[in-house]
């Protein structure tokens, strides 16, 4: 059969630009209730993260020899470490870290990791290869010899952290950006675009980029909680945050040692994690859903 | 949608004297459920298939070919999708009644179907030959070794040279003109009474679209075979057709034997649709177009279903929907048109529902 | 329109236009095939003029097409544009030429950005050319989509809220709207529905008469050729086969390959059956193409000389010429 001729066009117009994409991305979430649920826990985590001298119970990073591995109670609602810190209120503080350096390096590793995938899709030929031969070379270190590897060269600060863990997903990034890039750049449209004298640049922004968009948003709300992971891990073998200020990673490794004597270590900045990830998923589908037309119905 | 096999009022054209039926369709009305309610996407199509016959259905996208033959088929999703009504006598049963496991051992067997893409019918990790020999194993219990040779007979059967070196070859190394040999190879491994052709040559080029008229056109008869062609292209119905079915919308609208319908076409929109073609054969001077296009199946007018787009419809064609019925004097010839056709004024009892 | 193409200055003038794509195939591209997609193809178009290129698919037509906008860098040869050759000219250079050169495609469905509304997509090259913006761009698309049929209205709605026909009009207007001289419609009917082909021939036809339009009109389907060009020609794995005025081509055809090819082409006539040759033979590759000429292994006239030399390219009388042993 040929293609279908089954017309089913609304007859209303629409307005145009900005606060039109504001009214679909309403319109998307308000369809999928989930999404709103995803920005509530987001912004949520958020304020709590910069109100957090507000709402802390305690001080992070005061030790207490005497209070030491407590499990929760009414002074300490979520327990206390084994240097006798107070988790809630570390939790909060490590929000700030964890955030910035989860949302920073997977936001940097996007733009780099996509800008890469897309132009070496786009171009294709010994462009690809060369791109993609690197990161291939980058996917084949393990994540965390990756960041020590960069941490080690640059030292060890906050940004060299974001730049670290960056540096180990722009490899991931730029292989899912290419594979959709591929498949668009086949379109007729593309072709028509290159007819119509548009310069590289603009057909890879305007018309491929948002292609790519919707798939890397998803892929990137879950790397969020791979970075906070990473980040972890290099505090652990002191190469990220130097240990006293609380980071929710350093936190969940610090509380491996107690597993079994003081679960609530791990599990409370874990359940941390998983909420920012939760929420972030959330808000990937429903960004991604709002970025196709035909969803917007 | 009520209606009943046989009704006086939606006959299929009768070949009077002609007893040698293979399939009787009557009623055939076929609904999809679009947002929790059912569209009628095929409404009422009856016709007789002849043995050793090619008959065509002919039509524009959307309008319900494809659909007919897979609700003869049974291939159609279930009935919380689509529901099928009416009846299709083959061989003393009624398929549209059958169960599912008799339909089994019927289809591929004793009628059978190829349709537009031959590359997607085929599985591209198995050889040719043991998907050729694949239908007798299946149906007549076959070894793996009498298939495979059973296989090679078939790939001479329809005329691949080399078969025996290609019957080791994947879908990838054939041609799409050889891919059509093969899956009407595989469509003809049973010996069917039936086989079913669903745009068969429209992804090929002109020149291996003739080769594989000639193929089907050959088998046919060797073979006594009846043939059921679904295609849009009107010279392809011209070169092949021993009967023709024009369908619009969902309905037959006008059906007789091919010479006669290419020499007298009766309904505006067999009219319109020959005026519509540029031909390579000659001027054809300005080609008319159709204006507008085919209603979508949730939005089917009421009365005519071309009556929004007929040049000569009358405020009666609005209200009450035509039969399909003989021409006077021409049994052979059915039209579905109240102005053409005073016989087809009126579905009666039937109607719309 | 003949006297013209002979004697007023083409405004597209092909010359000895040849692509070669290099296949690399295996581990580490250890194989290299080549493959001569258009091979020293020459043509002109006038002002004004209909120019059809037919033949079946793998034959090369669409590669000329592409290689004519230089969406292809071609191989060799030259496409001159009022005397500018196109194939030479820096990147740079080439981008205002675009305006003057567009195209359209077979499958409308993916011939539109699905995330871009019509009147984005119909903007975006005025406002890139510097042509117009704001409420001057808005105008010309609301005039352009009146031009091609649809409502001015249709500028706010996605691509998928449109049939197929309604599509392949927006196409046409994002062609239009730079107002060019010469379009490259490939296949651009050839998705549609009869009746719905119909329509946008119709519309084709109006528009070329209205703005003087040339075109090189892609297709496989004679019908539609004979119907819409002034001359075609006829190609075959890669080469020009016969070139020629359209009711002469087809009527009295003189290479051996658009005899085949016209009288494979479904006519709605049952006294006019198409010819069912049972076995002429498969297209062959055209990474392996025959010697001699490329059709001599399906001529049903093939000669001794047909199977090692290929044919020269012979003028004949009426505005005609064929590259075959018979007429040489």
């Amino acid at each position: 059969m040929t293609a279908p001729t089954l017309d089913t066009a609304p007859d209303t117009g629409r307005g145009t630009g900005a606060p039109r994409f504001l009214a679909d991305l309403l319109r998307v979430f308000n369809a999928n209730k989930l999404s709103w649920l995803g920005l509530v826990l987001f912004v949520g985590l958020c304020l709590a993260a910069v109100f957090a001298p507000l709402l802390a119970t305690h001080d992070p990073i005061d030790q207490s020899i005497l209070y030491r591995l407590r499990p929760p109670s009414d002074s300490h609602w979520l327990g206390t470490d084994s240097y006798g810190r107070d988790v809630f209120s570390r939790i909060l503080y490590g929000a700030r870290i964890s955030l910035i350096i989860g949302l920073a390096s997977i936001a940097l590793g996007l733009v780099v990791g996509g800008a890469l995938g897309i132009l070496a899709g786009y171009r294709g030929g010994w462009v690809d290869q060369a791109i993609m031969r690197v990161m291939d070379v980058l996917l084949s270190f393990p994540t965390l010899i990756m960041g020590l590897l960069v941490v080690a060269m640059l030292g060890a600060s906050m940004l060299n952290l974001i730049i670290a863990i960056a540096f180990t997903v722009v490899p991931k990034f730029a292989r899912i950006a290419r594979a959709p890039t591929i498949a668009v750049r086949e379109r007729d449209y593309i072709e028509a675009c290159r007819a119509l004298g548009y310069s590289d640049l603009r057909i890879m922004v305007v018309h491929i980029l948002p292609n790519v968009l919707g798939e890397i948003l998803v892929l990137a709300s879950l790397w969020t909680a791979t970075a906070i992971r990473i980040e972890a891990s290099l505090s652990f073998i002191g190469l990220g945050v130097a240990p006293p200020t609380p980071t929710w990673g350093g936190m969940i490794r610090e509380g491996f040692e107690y597993i079994l004597d003081a679960p609530w270590l791990s599990i409370y900045p874990g359940l941390a994690v998983l909420l920012l990830v939760f929420s972030l998923n959330l808000l990937g589908d429903g960004l991604r859903d709002a970025i196709d037309p035909k969803l917007r119905e | 949608m009520p209606s009943t096999p046989n009704s006086a009022s939606d006959p299929a054209p009768d070949n009077a004297g002609v007893s040698d039926t293979v399939l009787s369709v009557r009623g055939l009305t076929t609904a999809f459920n679009r947002r929790g309610h059912f569209h009628a996407a095929v409404r009422h199509v009856g016709f007789d298939l002849q043995r050793n016959e090619t008959l065509c259905l002919v039509g524009e996208s959307g309008c319900g070919k494809s659909v007919t033959a897979l609700s003869l088929m049974r291939l159609l999703p279930g009935r919380r999708q689509c529901r099928v009504s009416g009846s299709a006598w083959f061989d003393g049963q009624d398929l549209l009644a059958l169960s599912e496991p008799a339909m089994t051992r019927l289809r591929g067997a004793r009628l059978s179907m190829i349709f537009q893409e031959p590359m997607t019918s085929l599985n591209p990790v198995l050889p040719i030959g043991a998907q050729v020999g694949e239908p007798l194993v299946f149906h007549r219990g076959l070894s793996r070794q009498e298939a495979e040779r059973e296989a090679l007979r078939l790939l001479d059967l329809v005329k691949i040279p080399d078969a025996a070196r290609r019957l080791r070859q994947f879908p990838h190394q054939f041609s799409g003109g050889m891919r059509q040999r093969v899956m009407i190879a595989m469509a003809l491994a049973c010996r069917p009474d039936i086989l079913f052709a669903d745009e068969p040559t429209t992804a090929l080029d002109v020149t291996i679209q003739a080769q594989v008229l000639a193929l089907l056109n050959d088998l046919r008869q060797e073979r006594n075979l009846s043939l059921v062609l679904i295609t849009h292209d009107l010279g392809v119905v011209a070169s092949v057709a021993d009967r023709v079915a024009v369908m619009y919308a969902g309905e037959i609208v006008e059906q007789a034997p091919a010479d006669r319908l290419f020499a007298r076409p009766s309904h505006p929109y067999t009219e319109a649709l020959l005026r519509s073609i540029p031909r390579s054969d000659r001027d054809v001077g300005e080609l008319r177009a159709i204006s507008g296009q085919v209603p979508p199946i949730h939005r089917m007018p009421a009365g005519c279903r071309y009556a929004p787009r007929c040049p000569v419809a009358e405020a009666a064609c609005l209200d009450a929907t035509p039969a399909l019925a003989p021409l006077p004097g021409d049994p052979a010839h059915a039209v579905r048109c109240r102005v053409r056709n005073p016989a087809a004024a009126s579905e009666g009892r039937i109607g719309h529902a | 329109m003949l006297e013209c193409a002979d004697s007023a200055a083409p405004i597209l003038e092909v010359q000895g236009l040849r692509k070669v794509f290099s296949i690399t195939r295996g581990f580490m591209g250890g194989q290299r095939a080549s493959l001569t997609a258009v091979d020293d193809v020459s043509f002109g178009v006038a002002a004004g003029e209909a120019f059809g290129l037919v033949g079946e698919s793998g034959c090369g037509k669409s590669t000329v097409g592409r290689c004519l906008l230089r969406l292809i860098e071609p191989t060799a040869g030259r496409v001159r544009y009022r005397g500018q050759d196109l194939a030479a000219l820096p990147a740079q250079a080439l981008r205002p030429l675009r305006r003057k050169l567009q195209i359209v495609f077979q499958d409308p469905y993916s011939s539109l950005n699905p995330r871009r509304t019509v009147g984005q997509t119909l903007v975006e090259p005025l406002r890139v050319h510097g042509v117009a913006k704001g409420r001057a761009a808005r105008d010309r698309v609301a005039a352009v989509l009146t031009e091609v049929g649809l409502a001015p209205e249709a500028a706010d709605r996605f691509p998928h809220e449109f049939s197929g026909g309604q599509r392949q009009r927006i196409a046409i207007a994002r062609a239009l709207i730079l107002e060019p001289e010469l379009i490259v419609a490939d296949e651009a009917v050839s998705a549609l529905d009869v009746s719905i082909q119909a329509q946008i021939l119709l519309l084709l036809k109006d528009l070329k008469a209205r703005h003087g339009l040339s075109f090189v009109f892609i297709s496989h389907d004679l019908g539609v050729v004979r119907y819409f060009c002034h001359r075609v020609a006829v190609m075959y794995l890669g080469r020009l086969v016969e070139t020629g005025p359209v009711p002469a081509i087809f009527d009295t055809p003189l290479h051996p390959y658009t005899e085949t090819l016209r009288n494979a082409s479904p006519v709605p006539d049952p006294a006019n059956k198409v010819t069912m040759r049972r076995l002429d033979g498969e297209v062959p590759s055209p990474t392996a193409p025959p010697p001699g000429c490329h059709f001599h292994p399906r001529c049903p006239k093939a000669m001794d000389v047909c199977r090692t030399t290929p044919p020269a390219w012979t003028t004949l009388s009426g505005g005609r010429g064929a590259a075959c042993h018979l007429h040489g």
